[in-house]
């Protein structure tokens, strides 16, 4: 709301610098305030079914830059019709500046010993399922000790 | 050539590829095929690209040479449920993965659940021929995997949400995860007395008229204009933040921007400043006003001066929300 309060007069950070360095006319603010509200109503009177939204692994590639022209055009079409996943990209984006702020947790590794993978999960699935069924993990287990090892000297290589 | 014989050619690139990260992280177990294979489908999916040529063999092997390949690999472990590969995961991204939650959730114990249930996808507990599927599986190494987690855990929270409010729809559950939200709504128009009808009803003219125009104006603009125009206007990001998207010098939408730059091919690698975005927007913008007064004269036969009342408008309430609704239905 407090958006839409500011569009008569727009003061978004472009509008505002320019204007004061006496860089726009009050014609290009009109245009821009007139498209600012275009584009919210425009926003507010279309909707796109969940079948057609973009991929976890599109929407991040396409943030980061790493798409392909080849592959961005069908992406970049798809995020002008598609307010839910424009609003993914563009929170996506906010969240990097946010966490950038943020101090970096250093993880110390080096003298830590690997968790089992299972015991995390069984901890996991038992406080949302209600079941510590370790069944599902049994396959990949093997003799503690042994590959923890290797993998430590490997790990420090 | 055809897509068989191209995926052919880039054998060679993808074994080396594969050899690499084996040599980076020689305990991830046996993963060859199922890291060969991912490969392949992401090949197979950029090829299937409809409105493009068919590739080089050469943009092939840049294409692939792009694939965020070690982090694919732990991908591709983890899938596998390599033990090693889980515990690396997990003291490499867990903390972010955490910290990401933590942002994004209105509540500590919403953050905890989102996590623990991203982990338990990226585990799998779904079993579909007799193999179990993991959430790391659809992950092709085209953007990073630290990035590709944060869209994870960005669509978990809005299914947390949705599973506690039935009611609410997808658009609006979006605007209650994260830190902006996007509301439409004009201020109704006070009818006062005759004299304010009648100053109503040739204002109501301008307004359908405005509303046409700045509506086909904006249909007009090329689709990366108009999504820097989204972005900036109704996604609320600021120069540095668009300017964050396109910081990669290989990104399609910085390069359709500076296309016609000097700049562009002098220093295709220079940084994307702040101002650069309101370059582009100004340009937008100046594409826009052009194409709206176009309209307003040609179509709608205003004179300069109705095209100034028009403009006019910008500063005040347009229209009705019941207008507008009028307008795109006709």
């Amino acid at each position: 709301m407090q958006k839409h309060e500011e569009v008569s007069s727009f003061t978004r950070e472009a509008g505002t610098k320019m204007e004061n360095k006496g860089l726009i006319n009050s014609e290009d603010i009109q245009i821009q305030g007139l498209l600012d509200r275009y584009l919210h109503l425009q926003v507010s009177s279309k909707s796109v079914s969940l079948e057609e939204h973009l991929e976890e692994d599109s929407i991040a590639a396409f943030v980061e830059g790493n798409l392909l022209e080849r592959e961005t055009q069908p992406i970049i079409k798809h995020l002008v019709d598609c307010s839910f996943c424009r609003h993914v990209t563009s929170e996506l984006v906010k969240l990097d500046f946010a966490l950038a702020d943020e101090e970096v947790m250093q993880v110390a590794v080096a003298d830590e010993k690997p968790s089992r993978v299972s015991e995390v999960l069984n901890g996991l699935l038992s406080r949302i399922f209600g079941t510590t069924d370790g069944a599902v993990f049994a396959h990949h287990e093997k003799e503690e000790g042994t590959e923890k090892n290797e993998n430590s000297e490997e790990n420090k290589k | 050539m055809n897509h068989e014989d191209l995926l052919t050619d880039c054998e060679s690139v993808i074994n080396e590829m594969f050899a690499r990260c084996a040599r980076n992280a020689p305990n991830f177990g046996e993963i060859e095929e199922c890291f060969k294979n991912s490969l392949k489908k992401t090949v197979q999916k950029y090829l299937s690209t409809a409105s493009f040529e068919t590739p080089t063999t050469k943009e092939i092997t840049d294409f692939l040479q792009q694939i965020q390949a070690d982090d694919l690999f732990l991908a591709m472990a983890c899938a596998n449920g390599n033990e090693r590969a889980w515990w690396e995961f997990d003291q490499q991204h867990r903390a972010y993965l955490e910290r990401v939650a933590r942002h994004l959730a209105r509540t500590e114990i919403d953050a905890q659940e989102v996590v623990d249930t991203v982990y338990v996808e990226l585990y799998g507990t779904r079993v579909v021929d007799g193999e179990r599927v993991s959430k790391f599986a659809t992950y092709s190494g085209r953007g990073s995997l630290r990035g590709w987690l944060r869209t994870v855990i960005w669509h978990s929270l809005v299914d947390l949400h949705r599973a506690s409010h039935d009611e609410v729809s997808l658009d609006e559950m979006t605007e209650n995860v994260g830190e902006s939200y996007t509301h439409a709504s004009f201020a109704n128009t006070n009818l006062g007395g005759e004299d304010e009808m009648i100053e109503q009803i040739a204002k109501d003219r301008y307004r359908k008229a405005t509303l046409t125009a700045i509506e086909n104006a904006f249909a007009s603009l090329d689709n990366h204009e108009k999504l820097l125009l989204l972005y900036y206007h109704v996604e609320d990001l600021k120069l540095r933040e668009i300017a964050r998207m396109v910081e990669n010098s290989a990104s399609p939408l910085r390069d359709w921007f500076q296309r016609k730059s000097a700049n562009r091919e002098s220093n295709p690698d220079s940084r994307i400043h702040e101002s650069t975005i309101m370059r582009w927007l100004e340009k937008s913008y100046a594409k826009v006003l052009k194409l709206f007064r176009t309209e307003l004269r040609s179509i709608h036969n205003l004179s300069e001066e109705e095209v100034e009342i028009c403009l006019e408008l910008a500063t005040q309430d347009l229209a009705s929300p019941n207008l507008y609704r009028n307008l795109m239905t006709t």
